[in-house]
């Protein structure tokens, strides 16, 4: 099938795209994504080709020599740092609809957040990271929190308020709960929320992914206006994805309320 | 009996005078003590790369190596010098007057020594900076500032060796220190063209070829000269301080191959002759 093809047949509906899940593979696999296809067959004995076409044309090819006959892989929502380089660990989520805080209240929002898509060859219990790629190339920018000399360098997203956790469109973002709250004497419009991604799990079910949560405190500290970010974990029975990237630790920040 | 033997060797050693009071016992024990504080220094330094250095930046636990390694040899050789009963004065106020005559011929040794000192003092850069010395073609990745002298990987893979006192002296322009960095492109369009439409277009094509532009701070288009031929557009984006070569030197191409696309004229010099009638 054509990539063309498959992107015009998924305008309308996401239900041809393949599932996020373990797949055991004997013989052959075709997984479709948006805009992107995997490719996985058998060509001899115990090794199988892994093949990943994007709709630019762009082709990886990977031969995987394995122990058994059968190959198993996940295909699962990672977090999105990877695109167009590992370069930072924080998210910058540009709200479309800002939020008001009066002073005191405190606001429980659902929002997209962007998701990267993991390859990991399951045996013996472990997951080994094969590919790794996105489906949304043209939104996957970086930006600038601060200034030039001191600011931080974020991996930029537009997101979207959404009604409930099964809101995220499939292989492309995930849903966040994130958690307002203006302990400030004043009240605040928030449209922008910046906080290091590394530090969230992510879990998904059959397309769909959600992000662990995030609180965040608007305060005082001594003389300065600051918001206080922290992940929680949540409880679900939503699988949780692996982890592509190496995990450090993350040098938090005090963000400044503009 | 092997005692006594060992007793009576030593004792003929001790007999044997080199120089001055400085017997070949006093001499063999003044080497086991040096030996013994190679090894102590070497020992303290593998534990101090092992250990601490990670957690320091790259030259600092590089200079503390040295610093560990060179104060426990120069322990040592104290301690030698104290248990040969050896007078040294002599030798001292010799140095002194060869010291000066040594000074006057090695003064840009010594320059280079204090610029080291102070460059590791100051830090204006550190190892793995991305630096450029403007006013000469230097430009690259710092590799180390050494006692006499600093070394830079250059762009193009060679490395350049650049006395400290000359580095000091100059001035350096540091390409690693911020998280971005801007790049900067210029490009004409004809007179006939809109101007709004080719901003557009070009933001556009910077959106879809560039993946490591900001998109914020936004790329910036400035109406930079109505030249003799071309209204001339200045193009400003940010990246990532360490992706100038995926942003820098693919603008142009960018430009034009939008402008091409979009039928949008890069005019050339042109020179209009009217020939008068009678």
């Amino acid at each position: 099938m054509d990539l063309l093809q498959i992107k015009n047949m998924n305008e309308d509906t996401n239900s041809n795209y393949s599932d996020y899940g373990v797949y055991s593979i004997e013989d052959s696999l075709e997984l479709l994504l948006p805009d992107t296809i995997i490719k996985i067959k058998k060509i001899g004995k115990n090794v199988f080709s892994y093949t990943r076409k994007d709709a630019e044309d762009n082709i990886l090819e990977k031969t995987i020599p394995v122990s058994s006959s059968e190959l198993t892989i996940e295909l699962a929502p990672i977090r999105p740092l990877n695109y167009p380089a590992r370069r930072t660990d924080y998210l910058y989520l540009d709200l479309d609809t800002p939020i008001f805080l009066s002073s005191g209240a405190s606001a429980v929002v659902l929002v997209n957040c962007p998701i990267e898509i993991g390859v990991f060859i399951i045996h013996g219990g472990n997951k080994d990271s094969l590919d790794w790629f996105t489906c949304n190339h043209v939104d996957s920018r970086f930006c600038l929190y601060g200034n030039p000399e001191s600011g931080t360098l974020c991996n930029y997203s537009q997101s979207k308020i959404v009604e409930s956790i099964d809101s995220s469109t499939p292989f492309r973002n995930a849903v966040i709960e994130i958690t307002l709250k203006n302990e400030l004497s004043r009240g605040i419009t928030v449209s922008k929320l910046v906080f290091p991604i590394s530090e969230h799990s992510i879990y998904y079910k059959n397309s769909k992914a959600i992000v662990d949560s995030l609180n965040g405190t608007f305060k005082k500290k001594l003389t300065l206006e600051i918001s206080d970010v922290d992940a929680v974990a949540i409880q679900t029975d939503w699988t949780k994805s692996p982890t592509y990237e190496r995990i450090e630790n993350v040098k938090h920040i005090d963000l400044g309320v503009d | 009996m092997l005692t006594k033997l060992v007793f009576e060797f030593l004792q003929s050693l001790s007999d044997i005078e080199i120089v001055g009071g400085l017997t070949l016992l006093s001499l063999l024990i003044g080497g086991i003590i040096m030996g013994v504080g190679v090894i102590i220094a070497r020992t303290a330094r593998l534990l101090f790369t092992k250990y601490y250095a990670p957690t320091l930046p790259q030259d600092s636990a590089k200079n503390f190596g040295k610093l560990i390694y060179f104060g426990i040899i120069i322990l040592s050789f104290l301690v030698f010098t104290s248990t040969t009963g050896v007078d040294f004065s002599g030798l001292l106020v010799a140095g002194g007057i060869f010291g000066i005559v040594i000074g006057f011929a090695t003064q840009s040794v010594v320059s280079n020594l204090i610029s080291g000192i102070f460059l590791m003092i100051e830090k204006p850069v550190k190892q793995g900076d991305k630096i450029e010395i403007p006013g000469s073609d230097v430009s690259g990745t710092l590799l180390d500032i050494s006692t006499f002298s600093v070394r830079i990987r250059k762009f193009d893979g060679t490395i350049i060796r650049i006395p400290n006192e000359s580095f000091f002296t100059s001035n350096i322009r540091s390409l690693s220190s911020t998280p971005v960095r801007r790049s900067e492109a210029m490009v004409g369009i004809a007179y006939k063209e809109d101007i709004d439409a080719a901003i557009s277009v070009l933001e556009k094509a910077i959106r879809n070829s560039l993946p490591f532009v900001l998109i914020l701070p936004k790329p910036e288009f400035r109406i930079n000269e109505l030249a003799d031929s071309s209204i001339n557009i200045e193009i400003l984006v940010w990246h990532p301080r360490d992706d100038w070569d995926q942003v820098g030197p693919k603008l142009l191409k960018v430009a034009k191959n939008a402008f091409d696309a979009a039928g949008i004229e890069i005019p050339f010099p042109q020179r209009v002759v009217w020939k008068s009638q009678e």
